[in-house]
């Protein structure tokens, strides 16, 4: 046994898992309010492929490149691809989801600020990567 | 110690488990509307707060260890091996 004291060592060690289990906790808890899904999200599929998106909505209408949504109105994504992986991302709504083939992968979110927003591809998925991009129209509610 | 072992089965099987189990339920239940964008970077700048103050933990008590037990530090004593050669 040592003859100094340790109460530092333990403090120090106290700090330290402490602070890592708010970490872990904040996280938890933060992944867990954004994943709830409204009641009365409209589902919009989305469809990554080599190299534009499409996006079809609950009363069938299909769109490429460009989404139009209703400000206010929640939005529940259900995301694949028909190819390789992709990776769907509205940088400024902070939504950013994978686009796997043979899986469907959901994410939701709310508009709430009107305007047009950039969509683009987060994952290398060839030669035309960098230009798989769309846009989001956000409409204010008629 | 089987006694300590025993209760720790015991509250595990009859708090933990069913507060774990009521807290993951809450899962199910439809969300409210929220701003992704407030929650999560509002995570994010709490995190990094968090990361820097273990940043300053860590690297204060080692810029505090190299200083206090430096050798010229007038504190300074021999440990018992550096003194008498000992164990």
């Amino acid at each position: 046994m040592s003859k100094h004291s340790t109460w530092p060592e333990w403090v120090y060690i106290g700090v330290v898992v402490a602070l890592l289990c708010y970490v872990g906790a904040e996280a938890w808890n933060v992944e867990r309010i954004v994943e709830h899904v409204p009641a009365s999200a409209e589902v919009i599929k989305v469809t990554g492929q080599q190299w534009f998106w499409t996006f079809e909505h609950e009363n069938g209408t299909k769109e490429i490149g460009e989404l139009h949504l209703e400000k206010g109105k929640a939005y529940k994504f259900e995301i694949t691809s028909t190819d390789v992986v992709h990776s769907f991302n509205i940088h400024d709504y902070v939504v950013l989801l994978d686009a796997v083939p043979g899986r469907i992968n959901t994410v939701w979110f709310s508009p709430n600020e009107a305007g047009e927003f950039p969509i683009q591809c987060r994952e290398y998925c060839g030669l035309i990567h960098y230009n798989m991009r769309g846009t989001l129209y956000v409409e204010n509610g008629t | 110690m089987k006694v300590v072992i025993g209760l720790g089965i015991i509250l595990g099987l009859l708090v933990v488990l069913p507060a774990a189990q009521y807290v993951l339920a809450a899962g199910d239940e439809p969300g409210e509307y929220l701003d992704r964008r407030v929650e999560i970077w509002g995570l994010f700048y709490r995190l990094m707060l968090v990361a820097f103050v273990i940043g300053t933990v860590v690297s204060g008590t080692i810029v505090w260890l190299v200083l206090r037990f430096r050798e010229s530090n007038p504190k300074a004593k021999p440990t018992e091996y550096e003194a008498d050669g000992k164990w």
